[in-house]
């Protein structure tokens, strides 16, 4: 009975928690949404936070991936090129199917329309690549999702034609609104909110029975297959969610909503290791844990860029400044690889891992488990009603 | 106790007088006002970070040149002239955040930069809205000064008025390519081996020298290689099985790379040799480099873009010896064009008088006529001169026509880079000759 009692007390504490949690995640998104209406801060802030939002649907799209459903890939950067590269070249040229006649002009396509379109292609190559990668597990699916990549990569870098090269591709401008500062407005608020409708999906996505799946393949795919999870259907389902989200954020970020222009410099794997990076140090488990882990971790780096130590008592540099000025240029990457060593050796479940499981009360269920597990005879489990015996 | 604070005394006060003497130093009277001019150039990867930082040396040595010497005297005022860079890291999308926190948090009066096109492509829009008068000094697409006419894309341009903010003085893609080319047909060349680098650079720069070669009745064998190639003897070998050697080797291939590709072609004696000759990349202007790693590349020749020694000013040859003194290297024509874009931001903030009005100092730089490290600045077209005439191109809008392209050719082991003789074109010539041949002196 009193062990019966302390799971109530400890379900009520989760509760609470839970409840807490969801006023705080309230407040950081009542804190976004106020953002771009102080007046205080200049349309450059505004282009981090956007800039932000992306990497967050990146590292958040990767941690379903790789975190949850335990596909280790490096081709999310070639999905998103997809994404943009599709829908600037339809946008441009339109679509042509030379041996049916049929030629679509581009004037035929919005902006809107050449994003769709970007999506769908984005989705089509993820379904080939996933059924492609079927067999391969670890590091051979780590190594293909590479070379996957580069192939990507250096084709839009040589078929510089079609392409523009290293000078990159101009895409379609999504929003065409002539004041500066209320375009960066609108653009901040559209990135945002394909932040949240993304992380609701992917959030739906991995608790539900699919979730499930995802898990229980990436625990043992064998023992899941055995089980009766379709392990074909949901690699291949999962490959092409995820390819379809990033290939979508790709396309309108580069849709002059967060860059003018797509390069292929964009899709090396330096950058794919960044998305990586920020999912790890955020927590790769987590799907909030990651989007936060990039926000901030972008954040940062913008911060970083030059470090001001203001010195005190009335004391001067040598020519006569008040503060020491570092511009941190590649050393803030150092930090940052730092913090990612940090975070690997001591807290591999990401830097945001305890303030998650304290909101979410899933500690005490795991202490609850561990204690269970460990045989406890203080906490053994009383059959319903034995006390009333 | 008391020689202790004497001692103690003695040393605080040889510490402030350095202090007191770079003051006093000093000989003019600065407004309170500093002048900020934004940089905007790559610092960390996947930019090319070495350009970068030559760019930031040459914007912040114009800046204390200019200091020295008063700083910006507009209406008899002397302003402090301050260089903030941003790191564009070679990305559009960084180059775009960076020129915004520049705009805005900075407050910069205008701006100098790019060295990737993509980032100076993508920037052009917002330095526009914003009203930011700039001069680049390093991207060479030709979109980047043909007025948002000639998207690259083929798009509309962003701006139905044209970018009318943005000039520049580095040569455009369009004036470079026919060079070596021009000298190479001048020669009689007429079998061409080219071998190229598998990139943006190396396949756009051969399609176009190709198709000049082939449009002269040329032929032309072209073989591709990957950067970081280390072992080029077998494609040498295929050169060397050939029937008959070619008249040229072209190299279009960049860097370390290109280095190890003139070594082994050397070393082979494929070329330069008494039937063959050699062209190399212009990397091969840094003759320390070049020399370390090419010690049997004698007689190579390499264009050259940017100002040639021989042709150097006292202003070009204080700026090298500066540049040779930090670096340990002669200066690249982008890191002498970026000192001068500062200037001429001076020089047409002072006759616009003001440092402000963006339309008054975009028409005083329209209307630029000064001697710098790289020669004589104007600009033939602009909203001053609007009409281009049927044939001239559209990038010779806000262009600098006159940045010199030219080959040069060692002609002895371990030679400078300044040293090298210019064979062409005719009117640049240092040593009376369009080719030396190997084993002569000019």
């Amino acid at each position: 009975m009193v062990y019966l009692r302390q799971i109530e007390s400890r379900i009520d504490q989760g509760i609470g928690r839970r409840r807490l949690g969801y006023i705080v995640l309230g407040l950081i998104i009542l804190f976004f949404l106020w953002f771009p209406n102080d007046t205080s801060q200049s349309n450059y802030a505004k282009t981090v936070f956007i800039s932000g939002f992306f990497y967050a649907i990146m590292s958040s799209s990767w941690a379903l991936l790789a975190g949850i459903a335990g596909q280790f890939s490096f081709g999310h950067m070639a999905f998103m090129g997809i994404g943009a590269y599709v829908a600037g070249l339809i946008a441009r040229d339109g679509i042509m199917f030379a041996t049916l006649g049929i030629a679509i002009t581009p004037e035929s396509f919005s902006a809107i329309g050449s994003i769709i379109i970007g999506t769908l292609v984005a989705g089509l190559v993820g379904l080939v690549i996933g059924w492609l990668l079927l067999r391969l597990r670890a590091a051979y699916l780590a190594l293909f999702t590479i070379a996957f990549s580069e192939l990507f990569r250096i084709m839009m870098l040589t078929e510089y034609d079609y392409t523009g090269g290293s000078n990159g591709l101009s895409l379609r401008p999504l929003l065409q609104i002539a004041d500066v500062d209320t375009a960066r407005q609108v653009e901040y608020y559209l990135m945002f909110a394909l932040l949240i409708v993304c992380l609701l999906v992917m959030h739906w996505v991995a608790n539900s029975p699919i979730g499930l799946f995802l898990r229980a393949m990436r625990e043992d795919e064998d023992a899941a297959s055995a089980l009766g999870v379709n392990v074909v259907r949901y690699k291949i389902l999962i490959f092409v969610f995820t390819s379809m989200i990033v290939g979508l954020a790709g396309a309108i970020f580069y849709s002059d909503v967060g860059s003018e222009r797509i390069i292929p410099e964009q899709l090396e794997v330096l950058q794919m290791s960044l998305i990586i990076a920020y999912a790890v140090i955020g927590g790769m488990e987590s799907l909030i844990g990651a989007a936060a882990g990039a926000f901030i971790s972008r954040y940062m780096l913008e911060a970083m860029r030059e470090v001001v130590i203001s010195l005190p008592f009335g004391l001067t540099t040598a020519d006569g400044g008040d503060a020491f000025v570092w511009e941190t240029g590649a050393w803030r990457f150092a930090l940052f690889g730092v913090v990612m060593v940090f975070t690997l050796r001591y807290m591999r479940n990401g830097l945001l891992y305890p303030f998650i499981t304290w909101f979410s009360g899933r500690d005490l269920a795991m202490k609850e488990t561990v204690s269970k597990r460990d045989g406890d005879g203080d906490d053994i489990v009383e059959p319903m009603g034995a006390d009333d015996e | 106790m008391k020689r202790r604070a004497i001692f103690i005394c003695l040393i605080a006060l040889l510490a402030v007088l350095p202090m007191g003497i770079a003051q006093a130093d000093g000989h003019c009277e600065f407004a309170d006002y500093t002048i900020t001019i934004g940089g905007l150039a790559p610092l960390s990867a996947p930019g090319a970070v070495a350009g970068g930082v030559a760019m930031d040396w040459a914007f912040n040595q114009a800046a204390d040149d200019i200091n020295a010497d008063c700083g910006v005297a507009i209406d008899g005022v002397n302003y402090m002239l301050d260089v903030v860079t941003g790191d564009s890291e070679g990305s559009p999308e960084r180059g775009q955040a960076v020129t915004e926190r520049l705009i805005q948090e900075d407050g910069v009066d205008a701006m100098v930069g790019v060295y990737h096109s993509a980032v100076g492509l993508a920037t052009m829009g917002m330095l526009e809205a914003n009203q930011i008068p700039t001069v680049f000094s390093e991207p060479w697409n030709d979109n980047v000064s043909a007025n948002g006419i000639l998207e690259y894309d083929g798009q509309p341009p962003r701006f139905e008025d044209g970018i009318d903010h943005v000039f520049r003085i580095s040569p455009a893609s369009s004036m470079v390519g026919s060079v070596v080319v021009d000298w190479l047909l001048s020669l009689g060349v007429d079998d061409v081996v080219m071998i190229v680098e598998n990139t943006d650079y190396g396949q756009p720069a051969a399609a176009d020298e190709a198709a000049r070669f082939e449009a002269a009745g040329a032929t032309v064998s072209k073989i591709d290689v990957e950067l970081g190639t280390e072992d080029f003897v077998p494609i040498l070998s295929r050169i060397q099985a050939r029937a008959e050697a070619p008249d040229v080797i072209r190299i279009l291939v960049t860097g370390e790379t290109s280095f190890n590709l003139t070594q082994q072609m050397s070393e082979l004696g494929i070329a330069p040799s008494e039937d063959t000759i050699c062209v190399t990349n212009q990397f091969a202007f840094q003759s320390d480099q070049y020399w370390a790693t090419v010690p049997d590349g004698n007689y190579c020749a390499f264009n050259r873009v940017g100002i040639i020694p021989s042709l150097f000013s006292d202003a070009a040859v204080e700026l090298n010896a500066k540049y040779e003194e930090a670096w340990g290297d002669i200066i690249p024509s982008f890191a002498m064009a970026s000192y001068d874009a500062v200037h001429i931001l001076k020089d047409s903030m002072e006759r616009a008088g003001s440092y402000s009005d963006a339309a008054a100092i975009v028409g005083a730089i329209e209307a630029v006529d000064i001697e710098l490290s790289q020669g004589r600045y104007y600009f033939d077209y602009g909203s001053h001169n609007p009409d281009l005439p049927e044939g001239t191109p559209a990038f010779m809008w806000h262009q600098w026509p006159d940045p010199i392209v030219t080959v040069m050719q060692y002609y002895e082991t371990g030679q400078s880079g300044l040293e090298a003789a210019v064979v062409y074109p005719e009117v640049y010539q240092t040593h009376g000759t369009g080719y030396i041949v190997p084993g002569t002196s000019p």
